[in-house]
This record gives C-alpha cells, sequence and structure tokens, in this order.
C-alpha cells in the first residue's frame, strides 16, 4: 500500500516478507509456525512479560520475545531450536511454580491455556519444592457475574489492558509486586463496572470466572451453536452453549466473528431469558376476558376467520427488529399479499416518515459499512448516540482502534458517555438540538468554501442563519461548533456513526444529510454508519418491513401506516385485525397512555411473542413463538453485515419459530403460501432483493458477508420535515427526559434474564453530577421523578458530564415505564425531581 | 484321513466291547469319580447359602464413592471420570456447596452411573484425581429389571459392604436373606474361611 515498506526475513529458513514493523511472532505466524503466547493479547498493548514466546535470532545470544520484538530486514529466526524449547519448559515450569494447579475444582480445566500448554511443551515435573504462594483460600466474588481466584493468575495482565485498552473502565489493578503481584479490583472490593467479563474472557487461566457458569459443567459436556447476539445492533457473533437442555454460557471466540472476544453483558450474560420457565408454551384464547389454552388449529382457524373477514385497510402489522431476515421477509409478504394490508413497521418507538429519511440520510439502501474501515477515516464523529450504553462493543472497537491510530474521535450528544474520555473532542447540546448543531458545522464549513460548496442540497436552508444563533438553539458554544468544523475540514476522510436519537428527536436528519453532502463536495471520502438498538432493525428494513418502501428498499404499490398512523386509526376505531410479532408496544410506543387506549379498540389482537408482555395481556390472542436460540436464519447487523445463525434448541412446548406461524398463518388463508424453511425464504430474498444478490452467508464465515448496494436511495423521503422542536421555559418541569437502553438492557427482552437483572434491579435515573450536588443526592439515592401525567420512584445514577438540564431514564424497566412520560407529538419530555424520603 | 474311514473304524466291535457295554464299565468308572469325591475333603464355596467369596483389593466391582477420615465427600465434581469412561456410563453435575460437605466447595450434585454398559474397565477410578471413586468388591447385581444397575451418589457413598481396610481374597461366612427388597448375601468378615483353591 502507499508508502508501507515491506521486510524479509527467515523463519526457521523459511522466508517470509511483511510489513515493516510487524512482530516476529505475526511474521512466524503467517509462516505457518506456532508459538505459544500468554501475555500477548491482539488488539493490546504489548508488555512481554510471560517470556513463553521465546525465539532464538541469529546473532543474539539471548532469546527474545517474540511478541514484542518487532522484525528486520534479514532476521534469521529460530521458533524450534532446542534452546527455544528448553527456554518454554523452564518458562511453564516457573509459572507453575506458584500456581495453585487445582485443576480439578477449577472451572476452566479442559479449556485452559496453561494445561494445554503444559501438557504440549511443559516439563512432567516441576523441581520446585518450596510453599506455594496463596492469596487467598477461597475464590471470592468480584460481581454478580465475576467470580475470582488469584491463586491461578500467570501475571500476563490480559486482564488489567482489556478493562482499561478495551472497555475503557480500568477498574481492574495490580495489588503487590512479582510473584504477589495480584490482579484484581481496588482492595478487592465489589466491582462497580460494566460487567461486561471481558477479564474473564481473555483470562487464559481459571483466575476470572463466570459466577453463572460456576459448577456447571465441563466444556466437553456442552453442545454449542453459532449465533448472533439478540440485544443491539451490532452484532456481535456469539456461541450459546447449553447442558441437559438448560442454556448456561454464552462466549465469543477469536476467529469466528468480527467481534473476536467482544461481548458486552447483555450478550455474555443475557442468555438465560432462554431458559425462563415463564417462556410461553401453548397458544392462548381469551374468551370471555381470561386466556384459554387452544390448539394450533383452532388458533390457526380464528385467524382465518377474523383476518379474511376484515377490511383489508383496517388490517395492520407490527414486527419486531429481532427476528430473523427470514421472518422477516415472509412476514411482510404475508402482510401485504396475504392481508392485502400496506400497513406494516418494524418498530413502535419511532415514527416511519423519520425512519426513511434517516434511511435515506445515511446512506443505507446504497451499501454496507463495515466498522473495522470506519475507523480507518482521519475523523470518527459520533452523534445521536450514547454509544458506550447502546452499542456496547461498538464502543469498544472505537476505542482500541482509534487509540492505536491516533485518529481524531469527535463526539456529540445530549448525555455524557464512557468514550468521552477516549475523544479528542466532546459535545453535549441540548436534547433534541443535534439539527441545529450540525446546521451549524456545515454553515461554518460552508463560510470557510462559499464557492465551491454553493449549490449543494439543503445548503439553502441555513444560508439566511448564523453560527452563533444555532449554537445558542443547540446549546453548544460557538468556538466547539468551529472547532468539531475545524476537524472535519482538515480530515481527509471522515465517518459518521450516526445513532438512534436521529430518529427519536426527528430533528438531526436533515443536517446529517447536508453535513454528508458537504464533506461530500469537499471531496472527503465519508463513510456514515448507523448505529441501531435492536439486533436485526437494518435486516428488517432490508427486508421491507416498513409502510414507506418493499424488501430492498424498492417502491411499494401503496403506502401504509406506520405504528403512529396505526394506533391513530385504532384510536377512531377503524381497527379490524392487528398482527403483532414481538414488539411489545404498549410499553415502547413513547406515550403510554394513548397506546393503551388504541390497543383497547384495535379489533382482533394476535399477539405473538416469547413471554406474556404487557401487550401480550391486553391481546385476544396469543402465539408462543421461539427464541434465537431455536431458530435457524440470518441477522443483518447495524453494518450490513449479514450473518448466520443456527438453533440450538427446540421451541418450548407447543410453541414454534416464528417463521413456521407466518408460514402457516399465510397457508391457513392462501394455500401454497411460502414453507417455512428458511433457506428456501433466504433464496427468495437472495432471488428478489439486489443487496442480498450472492450473499452466501456461513456459519463459519468469521466476518458474516456484507450486504450490497440496493440501487434505490429513497430520494422520495429526502424533504421529510424538520422542525426545531419548541423546548420551551417550563419552571415547573425544569428538565428534559431522554430515554434509551441502559447499558446493562435492551428493551423489554432482557428484563427476562434474571442474570441481567441481578446486575441492575431497580428503576434507574441518570442525572448530572451538577444537578445531583445540588439536590444532595448520590448514587442509590432516591428521588421522586415527575412528569405532567404521571411519576414514579428511581434509584440516583451520577453522571460526570452531562449537562444539567438533562436526565435519563431507561425504556427497560416495567415498575416504570419511561412512556409514561413521553407524549405523542411532543419530541422533548420534561419532568421535575425531588428527592424521595418517605421511607 | 477320509470319513468313510473313520466310519469302519467306528463299526468294528471286538470282544472287549461286548465286554465293555454288558458290565456297564463306563458307568462305573463314572460313579467311581463321584464316590471318590463324595469321601474327598470339600473345596466347593456354599454361596450363596453359607459362604461368599470376597475379592482381592484390586478387584474392580461395583463403584464406590468414598469419604475423607472426617466424613466429607472426597469426589469434587472435576467430572474426569465421565470423560475417561469409554462408553459414557458416567454422568456428573457439579455444583458449589462451600457448607464442608465435601473436601471442596465443588461437589457432585448429580453423579450417577449406568451399569448396564458399564465395561469394569477401571478408567474411571485411575482417572478420579481425589480417590474418590473405587471399583469395589460388590459383584452382586442380578435383579428382574435395570433399575439396580443405575445407581447414583447416595447409594454409592453409602457404607460399603466390605471396608476399604478388609483386604478380601478370602471366603467369608454368610447369610442368605430374602427380603421385601429381594435377596441377599450378607457377609460376616469375622468369619474368615479359607478359599477353594486352598482346601485340597
Ligand atoms: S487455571 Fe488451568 S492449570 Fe490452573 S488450575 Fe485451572 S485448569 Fe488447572
Ligand atoms: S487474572 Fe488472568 S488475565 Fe489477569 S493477569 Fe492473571 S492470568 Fe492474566
Ligand atoms: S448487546 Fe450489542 S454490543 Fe452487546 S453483545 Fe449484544 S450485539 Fe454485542
Ligand atoms: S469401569 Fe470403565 S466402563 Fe465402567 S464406568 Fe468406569 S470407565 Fe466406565
Ligand atoms: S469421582 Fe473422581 S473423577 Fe469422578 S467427578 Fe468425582 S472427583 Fe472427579
Ligand atoms: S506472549 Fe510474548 S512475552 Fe508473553
Amino acid at each position: 500500500m502507499n508508502g508501507e515498506k515491506f521486510v524479509t526475513l527467515k523463519v526457521n529458513g523459511k522466508e517470509v516478507t511483511v510489513k515493516e514493523g510487524t512482530l516476529i511472532l505475526d511474521a512466524a505466524r503467517e509462516a505457518g509456525y506456532e508459538i505459544p503466547t500468554f501475555c500477548y493479547q491482539e488488539n493490546l498493548s504489548g508488555v512481554g512479560s510471560c517470556r513463553i514466546c521465546f525465539v532464538e535470532i541469529e546473532g543474539q545470544k539471548k532469546l527474545q520475545p517474540s511478541c514484542i520484538t518487532p522484525v528486520m530486514a534479514d532476521m534469521n529466526v529460530r521458533t524450534d531450536s532446542a534452546q527455544v524449547i528448553a527456554a518454554r519448559g523452564a518458562m511453564l515450569e516457573f509459572v507453575l511454580t506458584n500456581h495453585a494447579l487445582d485443576c480439578p475444582v477449577c472451572d476452566k480445566g479442559g479449556e485452559c491455556e496453561l494445561q494445554n500448554m503444559v501438557w504440549k511443551f511443559g516439563p512432567r515435573k516441576g523441581r520446585f519444592t518450596e510453599k506455594k504462594i496463596r492469596f487467598h483460600e477461597k475464590d471470592y466474588i468480584l460481581s454478580p457475574v465475576i467470580v475470582k481466584n488469584s491463586n491461578r493468575c500467570v501475571h500476563c495482565m490480559r486482564c488489567v489492558r482489556v478493562c482499561s485498552e478495551v472497555v475503557g473502565k480500568a477498574v481492574l489493578g495490580v495489588i503487590g509486586r512479582e510473584a504477589h503481584q495480584e490482579m484484581t479490583s481496588f482492595v478487592r472490593s465489589y466491582l462497580d463496572c460494566d460487567h461486561d467479563g471481558m477479564c474473564i474472557e481473555v483470562c487464559p487461566v481459571g483466575c476470572f470466572m463466570r459466577l453463572p457458569y460456576r459448577y456447571k459443567a465441563r466444556h466437553w459436556d456442552l453442545k454449542s451453536a453459532k449465533t448472533v447476539c439478540p440485544y443491539c445492533a451490532t452484532g456481535c457473533r456469539m456461541t450459546i452453549q447449553e447442558r441437559d437442555g438448560v442454556v448456561v454460557r454464552s462466549i465469543a471466540r477469536l476467529g469466528s466473528g468480527f467481534n473476536g472476544r467482544m461481548m458486552c453483558a447483555r450478550g455474555r450474560f443475557g442468555y438465560d431469558f432462554l431458559n425462563s420457565k415463564e417462556r410461553l408454551k401453548t397458544p392462548l384464547l381469551k374468551v370471555g376476558g381470561v386466556f384459554k389454552e387452544v390448539s394450533w388449529d383452532k388458533a390457526l382457524g380464528v385467524i382465518r376467520e377474523k383476518f379474511t373477514r376484515a377490511d383489508p385497510k383496517k388490517v395492520f402489522g407490527v414486527a419486531s427488529a429481532r427476528l430473523t431476515n427470514e421472518e422477516l421477509y415472509l412476514f411482510q409478504k404475508l402482510v401485504r399479499s396475504v392481508f392485502n394490508s400496506p400497513n406494516l413497521d418494524s418498530t413502535s418507538r419511532w415514527n416511519e416518515n423519520a425512519s426513511a429519511a434517516f434511511i435515506s440520510a445515511a446512506g443505507i439502501p446504497g451499501r454496507g459499512t463495515g466498522i473495522y474501515g470506519a475507523m480507518e477515516a482521519d475523523c470518527v464523529f459520533i452523534a445521536g448516540a450514547q454509544i458506550s450504553d447502546e452499542n456496547p462493543v461498538t464502543d469498544y472497537i472505537v476505542r482500541y482502534t482509534t487509540a492505536a491510530k491516533r485518529n481524531s474521535v469527535i463526539i456529540a450528544s445530549s448525555r455524557a458517555m464512557k468514550l468521552d474520555s477516549s475523544s479528542r473532542m466532546s459535545i453535549r447540546h441540548l436534547p433534541g438540538r443535534l439539527g441545529s448543531l450540525l446546521n451549524a458545522t456545515a454553515l461554518s464549513l460552508y463560510m470557510d468554501y462559499p464557492e465551491r460548496l454553493e449549490g449543494t442540497p439543503g445548503i439553502d436552508g441555513i444560508k439566511g442563519k448564523t453560527v452563533e444563533g444555532l449554537g445558542q438553539v443547540s446549546g453548544v458554544e460557538v468556538s466547539d461548533i468551529k472547532s468539531l468544523a475545524g476537524v472535519l475540514r482538515g480530515s481527509a476522510s471522515v465517518s459518521i456513526l450516526a445513532g438512534v436519537d436521529f430518529l427519536r428527536f426527528r430533528e438531526g436528519i436533515l443536517g446529517l444529510r447536508l453535513l454528508g453532502a458537504i464533506l461530500k463536495t469537499l471531496g472527503k471520502q465519508l463513510e456514515i454508519l448507523p448505529l441501531l438498538d435492536r439486533s436485526n432493525q437494518r435486516g428488517a428494513w432490508d427486508m421491507g418491513v416498513h409502510p414507506l418502501f418493499g424488501p430492498g428498499y424498492g417502491e411499494v404499490k401503496e403506502k401504509g401506516l406506520g405504528v403512529d398512523g396505526m394506533l391513530e386509526r385504532a384510536n377512531e376505531g377503524a381497527s379490524d385485525a392487528f398482527y403483532i410479532i414481538g414488539e411489545d408496544i404498549l410499553s415502547m410506543y413513547p406515550d403510554r397512555a394513548f397506546a393503551a387506549r388504541a390497543l383497547s379498540r384495535a379489533g382482533f389482537l394476535v399477539y405473538q411473542d416469547m413471554f406474556m408482555t404487557e401487550t401480550a395481556q391486553i391481546s385476544d390472542l396469543v402465539l408462543p413463538g421461539a427464541s434465537f436460540a431455536e431458530k435457524a436464519g440470518t441477522f443483518t447487523n447495524q453494518e450490513g453485515r449479514v450473518q448466520a445463525a443456527e438453533p440450538l434448541l427446540s421451541p418450548k412446548g407447543e410453541a414454534k419459530t416464528d417463521l413456521e406461524i407466518i408460514s402457516a398463518i399465510g397457508s391457513s388463508i392462501a394455500p401454497g403460501f411460502t414453507g417455512a424453511d428458511p433457506q428456501r425464504v433466504f433464496e427468495e430474498i437472495r432471488g428478489g432483493l439486489k443487496t442480498y444478490e450472492g450473499i452466501f452467508p456461513g456459519l463459519n464465515d468469521s466476518n458474516g458477508v456484507m450486504v450490497k448496494g440496493s440501487g434505490n436511495t429513497l430520494k422520495e423521503f429526502e424533504e421529510v420535515k424538520e422542525a426545531v422542536s419548541d423546548l420551551g421555559k417550563n419552571t415547573s418541569y425544569p428538565y428534559y427526559l431522554i430515554t434509551g437502553n441502559h447499558l446493562f438492557h435492551s428493551g423489554r427482552l432482557s428484563r427476562r434474564s434474571e442474570i441481567l437483572r441481578g446486575l441492575l434491579m431497580e428503576p434507574v435515573i441518570e442525572i448530572s453530577s451538577i444537578l445531583a450536588d445540588e439536590l444532595g443526592v448520590e448514587d442509590g439515592s432516591r428521588v421522586m421523578v415527575n412528569g405532567r401525567e404521571s411519576g414514579a420512584v428511581f434509584s440516583v445514577r451520577v453522571k460526570k458530564g452531562t449537562p444539567k438540564e438533562v436526565v435519563f431514564i431507561p425504556e427497560n424497566f416495567e415498575k416504570a415505564p419511561a412512556n409514561r412520560f413521553f407524549k405523542r407529538g411532543e419530541t422533548v419530555a420534561r419532568v421535575n425531581i425531588t428527592v424521595h424520603s418517605s421511607f | 484321513m477320509s470319513a468313510g474311514k473313520y466310519m469302519e473304524k467306528k463299526r468294528e466291535c471286538g470282544i472287549r466291547d461286548i465286554f465293555r457295554r454288558t458290565f456297564f464299565i463306563d458307568f462305573i468308572k463314572g460313579l467311581m469319580v463321584t464316590l471318590r469325591y463324595n469321601l474327598s475333603k470339600s473345596v466347593t464355596v456354599r454361596y450363596p447359602d453359607t459362604e461368599k467369596w470376597v475379592p482381592f483389593p484390586r478387584y474392580r466391582g461395583v463403584h464406590t464413592l468414598n469419604r475423607d477420615e472426617k466424613g466429607r465427600e472426597l469426589c469434587v465434581a472435576c467430572e474426569l471420570c465421565a470423560r475417561a469412561c469409554p462408553t459414557k456410563c458416567i454422568t456428573v453435575v457439579p455444583m458449589e456447596d462451600d457448607t464442608g460437605r465435601g473436601i471442596a466447595d465443588r461437589v457432585a450434585k448429580v453423579w450417577k452411573v449406568d451399569l448396564v454398559r458399564c465395561l469394569f474397565c477401571g478408567y474411571c477410578e485411575d482417572a478420579c484425581p481425589t480417590f474418590a471413586l473405587r471399583l469395589g468388591k460388590d459383584y452382586e447385581r442380578a435383579c428382574t429389571d435395570v433399575s439396580c444397575a443405575l445407581l447414583d451418589r447416595e447409594e454409592l457413598l453409602g457404607p460399603a459392604e466390605v471396608p476399604w481396610s478388609f483386604d478380601g481374597g478370602v471366603v467369608v461366612g454368610a447369610r442368605f436373606e430374602r427380603g421385601k427388597g429381594g435377596i441377599k448375601v450378607a457377609a460376616d468378615l469375622s468369619d474368615e474361611k479359607s478359599p477353594w483353591f486352598e482346601r485340597q
């Protein structure tokens, strides 16, 4: 590539040519020689502490650790000389001098790097007779998900490095020196961290261990299946494992997915909802106000009767963006060609016009955008997302890749986040005023290059404005806007990571489009990567589960209604039949009271899910669906990466996969409807959608397959109306309420996971440290939050760096639903907060 | 030799043969053997009525799970026995229990063996790092259904009829009992008798 130099060296006599600066270790691996390593971990800084990776270099007396020694031209490296082999054995013997070696009770036994290494290279007998150092007698618990045994530590420091360099928490450190050194939390206290278990995943031995998996099985007892995390749209590849029908572990393996070993707490510990006793097992029909178990035949019969009799215009369908591509595709086919209705959507949280405009502005129909490619840019601009909580693994990738490349990370958000500390600049704007910030930045760039940017689509909209004025509207200092514009101007390539706040507040989409157009006109290489919060949101859009466009972003004969419109019609009594899969509208629609009213008048309501959710309770027929662990199919993550998943279990009781149910409903109304074979359906998708043409995602594709361009642009949605919402001055409700997902939760699904609930039980509100000081509260204090129509008690979490007037309530808590505070038509909810004193 | 020749030889009947047949010589020869044994010392082990063979220490009989001198279970549920077993007839499910039930806080929640499939090869015993699992001296597994071949933790932990301190390789006195639970041959270890191979 440009300017990169290559060097040639010899490894065990074999010539290899690698990039300058490559480590000997990587060069040797490239040449096909295995070198054992402990402390070396891809993507982490090198420490060279364990010395197991010794190699012999001709001309150097001492052996060198290959994991920190870069290659030099004409080096002659030996990885297999007698000296190297003896040194390896000696290093292992040395490691074992203080190793507990209690493999029979160690949960790592059987999959332990130390065990494997000693078996392969190590001494069969140790010569040390001194007493071993013991840090403690019993394992100690570090968090609800982490248990630790320091007696087994090999001092590789992977845990400490991964925690600070990848996760960005730096809560682990080293106590003591030399053989007495222990990696742990500060004074071995209970960790208050992200609980993502990265330390567990990287620890080569049984030091950091999973508490929920403690003493459950040996790895050879487990049956595994490769699948995709069901929570956010980062779409981490994961392997779930079961013993005797109970899922006991979810792991991320090196080489099996783009995320390597990375997963967040949700992915790594949120699997246990699969084993929940509350899973629905039979179809339930409401008769006289109570649910009665019915057979599938009966259930399908009722559906056929209700849906064939309904007026197609009054039939509505909503399918969750957590289903597989196949299911979503078949769902839209069912609604459009069997129910003959144009009304379908994949989310109840945002309006269909907003999502169409966002899809178009972010160029989603254009092509896939890989995260690692996006991180190559000189400037990474993250806007409209609390990326650290919403898409934790994307946050990790941004953190460690940009730290290595030293490119500029700029964050624009209303809330503080963990990634702020890794950014060059963090801008805090008022909620819902991202548009003004982007426009101000665009304007600032325009003022620098008025001629070149003349005629850029959308530029006229900002011409009469001033940077100062827009800055004031967005609540951002002009100097910050100027420096943001400056960084963009100085970067040859820019990646914009655009989060769901664009959808939540709508304002901003035009700004995104304008800024994108300007950057392109200025000749910058631009990538836009959407950051989405439901595992298959992009897939749902690709499959055309949207009222305004069809599969592959193609045109539809007739534009339909999104959830907003559906509920409006239902509220007016103009709904005959409603088919919902997995989208708990009642707890997610941003106006709970209205949704409840509308759904109670929705005609015949069929709800299909794994659990008796709030929406299920008010529906007329409940169908038991299946979880991701019970399905074969494909998922498309936010980047456009299509990944295949295989089933681990079969659906619970009489439950069926959603594909089977959709197909059964289809064939009961229209005989000959597509069968429930995921492969056949995917073939149909491949045949019909340009984006999926020639895409064959396999289970062993470690990187999935990127979607292709659809050839459509959704140009017609460019002109979505954008109004700067009136935040108003309201002294009795002084705080702006934002919602979204908590770090440990995603929608309501994760609330069914006992482990994740153990991480965070009670409803929380995140407030700024300034406000906390003013109210005199701290982490864990209780406050009363009141909106105009409702109130609830929350536990406080203080966040440094969030503006005082912004508060955040996660959408995840059934006890205190955030959507109670919202009202249709208002983009920004307002609340007041008082200290809760009743005990 | 062809078959024909052999047949011819058989058909030969001389005077000796006639004699043998007339006076039941072969029969008397047989009776003499019986008589000789009747008069000699008996080596038969009177099992199950009054005697029972207790095998040598290295005998591989039915599994036993053992405790240490403090009464704690030795099994740490490492699952190595299950892994080593060539017929996959052992199932171990571990659990955590730090009340002192076992020598470690990892103990067996489930430990069961399916003797129907067991080869009594002893691999499991060899694999066990704590000597919790030892193939014992029990070899009486006859019953009318397979249930008696499915043994679980509680049964295996129960006191063995023949403790490890008793070396075996002897015949001991026994009592044949017929009870509600089936039949049983109760050994009386104090009543040691010589084994059959020493009874000549
Ligand atoms: S860490 Fe590995 S070597 Fe050490 S006790 Fe555990 S299994 Fe054995
Ligand atoms: S705890 Fe594990 S990862 Fe951390 S230094 Fe010790 S062995 Fe390495
Ligand atoms: S929730 Fe998102 S970031 Fe976390 S493991 Fe799942 S896909 Fe990855
Ligand atoms: S004796 Fe052999 S076959 Fe029987 S349980 Fe042990 S290992 Fe398995
Ligand atoms: S009997 Fe022995 S080998 Fe089997 S699980 Fe117990 S300790 Fe491990
Ligand atoms: S792997 Fe090279 S020194 Fe540890």
